[in-house]
């Protein structure tokens, strides 16, 4: 099917509805990831931001880099750990939660914990596995690159997407309310821990789903960006998830074309969280401009 | 019926300071049961325990007066909470909350003509009904406490925990929520109402508790 498209695009480039650029497959490769992703980032952060988690998903993100350097020593190959991507970024966010439900531990100071661990175990080991694998490969991994996107990581990221659309939907409200009010939840029967732990699995998805184009030091970022600069300008909830799709979905898109457009040698994953920042100067523009209306 | 209550050698403690002695009390079903009590006495403590939010040590059982009447939303409990905080700057309506409450439908999708009749008949009910696109954050302290109310009238339950629920309240909404507290008892609801105001507790409980250092039936220590 890929290949069709990829067709179809260069055949429109050709034919000369399209530009330049569109001529290269990788480039319709990394459009289609992020118009996977970027939906899914845009509908995970309100409820990341609702819940808290901005610092718990960058955390997730930093221990990406341990997951890709943990594959890479197993002899998964350099350019898709993911089996060791996965596993590592499941189990790190759930022992992170788990260790936080059991103490008494402020979170912040938990995930800072957790973050300055991921790093520090991720930089020494990306260190040591550079010297095995091209360099390049983990300027990839870390900021992310259009090129490298197959046909197999779109494959992946559809499959993680379904996963994290089902989750959603079936446990949006729960979170939602477990979040808001706790206690009141608990007392309607909802299973809050349960759902806890499957946003901390849905956060984990999305991660492994995003790391190769966004990144895994920029990956936390784009559930963060989009989403306050959705919640600054919206009245409603449902605004709120609306906008913070869009907002991502929008990031990721630019991201990938203006760099092209303008020959900037620039990593996808820097330029799409330079985008959705963009977007955040923009909803604050517009906030502070509907409070002089 | 509502249930009722039956507290077994019930104690709590929190983080090692014992708060509440062993305890033995019966909460009658179908009456309203006025709990009161100095600040930090444990009162909201034992209401969480009842629900189950909090660890206790003990027995609490529930009777239903129908043993073998199937699990129904009558017998779920309703609660409405002490004063809760919202962030202010969160863009959740209070049409939202009563929404996330009723139903399973995802908050960001397609919702049913029905649900939103319904989150508008019980804003109604609580004298909220021009109020249900404020955000939670824009609602003073007794609109919060009243959409608390609502969300818990939505339970149709027999068995109702409130922690005052008069906090905030000016008087109109005092008669609203008095008048759905009266209409509960006279179906047979068991209610434990935390209160403070003895006129209220004079008015309204059929029997009052009050939390010091134990559990006493006032003027009847246990």
């Amino acid at each position: 099917m890929m290949d069709a498209l990829r067709e179809l695009v260069f055949g429109l480039q050709q034919a000369g509805y399209l530009p330049e650029m569109f001529r290269y497959g990788f480039l319709t490769n990394a459009l289609v990831a992020a118009l996977i992703v970027g939906p899914l980032l845009g509908a995970l952060g309100p409820l990341v931001v609702v819940k808290r988690l901005a610092f718990f998903s960058e955390a997730v993100g930093h221990g990406a880099l341990t997951g890709v350097a943990l594959g890479i020593l197993l002899g998964e190959p350099a350019t898709q750990p993911l089996a060791a991507l996965f596993a590592f970024c499941v189990v790190f966010a759930i022992l992170l939660h788990w260790i936080k439900s059991r103490t008494q531990i402020p979170y912040d100071a938990l995930v800072g914990v957790f973050l300055a661990f991921a790093i520090a175990l991720g930089a020494s080991l990306l260190l040591y596995v550079a010297k095995k694998v091209n360099v390049h490969i983990l300027e990839n991994v870390l900021f992310g690159s259009i090129l490298t996107v197959k046909d197999q990581d779109l494959l992946v990221m559809l499959l993680l997407a379904i996963v994290c659309i089902g989750l959603m939907l079936f446990s949006g409200n729960r979170a939602l309310i477990s979040s808001l009010a706790p206690d009141l939840a608990k007392v309607r029967g909802i299973q809050v821990r349960f759902f806890d732990y499957v946003f901390v699995l849905l956060i984990a998805l999305i991660t492994v789903a995003s790391v190769k184009i966004i990144g895994s030091i920029l990956v936390g970022a784009l559930l963060l960006v989009p989403a306050v600069s959705a919640r600054m300008i919206s009245r409603t909830g449902r605004e709120f998830f609306w906008l913070s799709v869009v907002f991502a979905t929008l990031s990721c898109l630019l991201g990938i074309l203006l760099p092209m457009a303008g020959a900037l040698p620039i990593p996808s994953g820097a330029a799409i969280v330079l985008v959705a920042s963009f977007g955040f100067v923009v909803s604050l523009v517009i906030r502070r401009w509907r409070s002089l209306a | 019926m509502g249930p009722a209550i039956d507290l077994k050698e019930v104690s709590l403690t929190l983080k090692g300071v014992e708060i509440l002695p062993k305890v033995n009390a019966y909460f009658s079903p179908g009456k309203l049961h006025a709990i009161t009590g100095a600040n930090g006495s444990g009162k909201s403590s034992l209401l969480k325990a009842i629900l189950g939010l909090a660890a206790h040590q003990g027995r609490i059982e529930r009777h239903w007066p129908t043993a073998n009447e199937t699990i129904s939303k009558a017998r779920q409990t309703a609660y409405v909470p002490q004063q809760t905080a919202f962030e202010p700057s969160l863009p959740i309506t209070a049409q939202e909350f009563l929404l996330a409450s009723l139903t399973r439908q995802a908050f960001f999708g397609w919702r049913k003509a029905a649900d939103l009749k319904q989150v508008q008949a019980l804003l109604q009910r609580v004298g909220m009904q021009a109020k249900g696109h404020l955000r939670l954050g824009e609602l003073s302290g007794g609109e919060r406490q009243r959409l608390l109310f609502a969300q818990a009238l939505e339970r149709n339950s027999q068995f109702w925990c409130l922690d005052e629920p008069m906090t905030g309240l000016d008087l109109q909404a005092q008669a609203l929520i008095n008048k759905e507290i009266t209409q509960l008892r006279q179906a047979g609801a068991t209610l434990l109402v935390i209160h403070h105001d003895p006129a209220w507790v004079a008015d309204y409980a059929d029997q009052v508790w009050c939390v010091d250092n134990g559990l006493y039936i006032q003027g009847d220590p246990l």
